[in-house]
């Protein structure tokens, strides 16, 4: 897809034009949090358990040449093909070789933001195949022909009664009310359905891939991923090596905490492992499956200082509760990933030059780092990428100088406290009468939004300061 | 292309791995321990099951023996779709149940689009997450899990574990003495989406309802345990 970060402060103005919009955003950032907290707190052990499985994808990413070719063994003798992408060009075109050696015409997809990443819906389009996702949020986003807004709900962005207008405008099925969003279900339903039935190709991701056995699993609530995975004749999983766990009772640890995360369930509907084609008696099934594996980067991240960011399980928890998220929504980040993970993965995935606003649309809060059921530092590595911004001279003169001019200054404490002991007894002068400055030399990026308070009449250190000599005085006087 | 691909990605991948032998890897995986699961909403693994399921929006039932369980299938059938047919599996357990004694009438395949009702004899259950689990095969085509409006499932209490992990262990067993299938899955609930401005709808891809009977040695609280703690 067509990436627009570097133009995010502009797509974030945007955004925040649409009041409806901004208020169905508000309102998911309270309602996720909130169904989020009521699941980690039901599960008594969540520190343990998350500590336990950081603690096996460290493992499993420390030794992820052992565990990737462990699963491709298995998966091969499992009777899959397994292939090989270094980058989204790659897997493209493996997957429309595949298609294509079977005469598709058509293929359902399941949800994936790998081929997200890849492009490989427009790809595949390209080339005649009629693509339709399947998962409902996708569907409706590829009618809509808009990108994800959420990793994990990708329409969460539009109102039902857009969608109502969407579905009347693009299902050729005569007049109909649709007033409610169960009638904006059953018709998504029965006209996929038909789709479903007809495909020769399932595209589907994987959630994990299990060494010990060369299993893929995919987590879904609607069911469509099996309904992909299951009715076409040939299956095609598209994912990253990155998700290798070692064991099959690890990935269902990852699943606890995934689930909990994402979206407050203790369980998914359906959590399904496939390990290939039909066996001898099965009466149905794929008659081929093919993995295929991207690396995409990924391969360079693990050999960083970011190595930490590929234990992410993509659960969206970090996104719903931001408060940038929350203010300006998915697409506002132009690219696949949104959010803090998407504001580290992006830079990583794509490059820096191209996406160096995303580490800096953060204010430091610490919410991601806290709620993260990977336990990534995710404020850390965003303050890494913006130091990596500013030694690459990616940001602009003015910025960095003034950057540089505030690090000398912070490392001569005793200058910056004789500048504040003068700035700051200015400024409350000249802001005594209104408490606030609604205007600001320098300061216009604040101002243009809200009023800058008046500062007190001294600065925190002289308070300090006067504190603890006043707390001396009383000690020596008893 | 993919050969050259791989060989590249596993020469950056080689770069960075701390390169230690299967048994240190074996070892190291063995000295973490198991995960911790959910704790059961109670102490009876049966009620426990059952309460999970009610949570999952599933319905349930409990029979005693397999002419309770046909009969109580048939009350099912025709209170909800007034009708007595639905498609099973090839299933041996479904095979040998006296479905006649209450007038159900079983057609033993894959569900075809349009047949309302599917069966399913679960291979396993687990208490911790209210789940059943299918193998794909003869047995329980996965059509059958998917196609159908309703799914209807038999869980044999012997069949019944407390978490995950004891499910792994049984899965596993299983696959040494009969290979591996096709695909192993886990349900708990009907088919659901709230891709809708966050809205809840059941029956998005799959069956709108999904019922479970648990069948065998279950205490005869059990039900009534479960529907308490669950809140109905």
């Amino acid at each position: 897809m067509k990436q627009t970060s570097e133009t995010f402060l502009e797509n974030a103005s945007e955004a925040l034009k649409d009041a409806g919009k901004a208020q169905r955003r508000d309102l998911l950032a309270l309602f996720t949090p909130m169904v989020r907290d009521a699941a980690i707190n039901n599960f008594e052990n969540f520190q343990t358990l998350r500590q336990h499985v950081k603690k096996v994808r460290q493992h499993s990413l420390d030794n992820l040449d052992h565990y990737l070719a462990q699963f491709e063994q298995e998966a091969v003798r499992n009777g899959n093909r397994v292939h090989f992408a270094r980058d989204g060009d790659e897997l493209n075109s493996i997957v429309l070789d595949i298609c294509q050696q079977h005469s598709a015409r058509r293929i359902a997809k399941g949800k994936s933001m790998v081929t997200e990443e890849t492009g490989l819906n427009d790809f595949l389009q390209r080339a005649n195949l009629d693509v339709m996702e399947t998962d409902l949020g996708e569907y409706i986003i590829q009618q809509a022909g808009e990108t994800p807004s959420h990793i994990v709900g990708p329409a969460l962005h539009k109102s039902a009664a857009e969608i109502r207008e969407l579905f009347l405008d693009k299902h050729d099925l005569g007049p109909r009310e649709l007033a409610e969003t169960a009638d904006l279900v059953a018709e998504a339903r029965g006209v996929l359905r038909e789709h479903f039935l007809k495909a020769e190709v399932g595209i589907i991701g994987a959630n994990a891939l299990i060494a010990e056995n060369g299993y893929t699993m995919l987590v879904t609530n609607e069911g469509n991923g099996d309904l992909c995975a299951n009715l076409p004749r040939v299956l095609i999983v598209c994912t990253t090596m990155d998700r290798v766990l070692p064991r099959a009772e690890d990935a269902s640890a990852m699943l606890r905490l995934l689930v909990r995360s994402a979206t407050g369930q203790p369980q998914t509907c359906y959590t399904s492992y496939y390990s290939g084609p039909r066996r001898e008696q099965d009466t149905d099934g794929p008659l081929e499956t093919h993995i295929v594996l991207l690396d995409n980067k990924r391969s360079d991240v693990l050999a960083s200082d970011y190595h930490e960011m590929l234990q992410c399980i993509r659960c969206g928890a970090c996104l719903n509760h931001c408060p940038i998220y929350a203010s300006v929504g998915g697409h506002a980040y132009g690219w696949v990933y949104p959010g803090p993970m998407g504001s580290i993965l992006t830079p990583l995935l794509t490059s820096l030059e191209q996406s160096a606003a995303l580490p800096n649309a953060c204010t430091s809060c610490g919410r991601c780092a806290e709620v993260c059921p990977a336990d990534i530092p995710l404020p850390d590595l965003l303050r890494d990428l913006r130091h990596q911004e500013a030694t690459e001279n990616l940001s602009s003169t003015p910025w960095r100088r003034g950057m540089k001019m505030h690090a000398w200054l912070a490392r001569h404490p005793r200058l910056y406290h004789a500048l504040t002991a003068i700035g700051i007894p200015l400024l409350h002068r000249l802001g005594r009468k209104r408490g606030r400055f609604s205007r600001l030399p320098m300061a216009d990026g604040w101002t243009s939004q809200r009023d800058f308070p008046a500062p007190q009449r001294k600065t925190f250190m002289q308070l300090y300061k006067a504190r603890n000599k006043a707390s001396r005085r009383r000690a020596d006087d008893r | 292309m993919t050969d050259s691909a791989r060989s590249h990605i596993f020469a950056k991948l080689r770069q960075v791995s701390r390169g230690a032998p299967t048994t240190t890897l074996e070892r190291e995986l063995q000295a973490m321990g198991r995960a911790p699961g959910a704790a059961l909403p109670c102490p009876d693994l049966c009620a426990a099951f059952l309460t999970n399921v009610l949570r999952n929006q599933g319905s349930v039932d409990c029979t005693g023996n397999r002419s309770e369980t046909v009969k109580v299938v048939g009350q099912y059938l025709y209170e909800h779709y007034h009708s007595h047919r639905l498609v099973a599996g090839n299933d041996p357990r479904l095979a040998a149940m006296p479905w006649r004694d209450a007038g159900v009438l079983p057609r033993f395949g894959s569900v075809e689009p349009g047949e309302p009702v599917a069966l399913s004899f679960a291979r396993l259950a687990v208490a911790e997450t209210g789940s059943i689990i299918t193998w794909t095969g003869k047995a329980n085509p996965a059509a059958n899990n998917l196609l159908a409006e309703h799914h209807i499932v038999l869980v044999d209490s012997a069949d019944l574990v407390a978490n995950t992990e004891q499910a792994w262990d049984r899965i596993n067993q299983d696959m040494d003495k009969s290979g591996r299938p096709r695909g192993i899955n886990f349900i708990a609930g009907p088919s659901s989406t709230a891709d809708i401005e966050g809205q809840l709808v059941y029956g998005a891809h799959g069956p709108h309802s999904w019922h479970v009977i648990l069948m065998g040695d279950v205490p005869e609280t059990a039900l009534q345990e479960a529907r308490s703690i669950a809140g109905l």
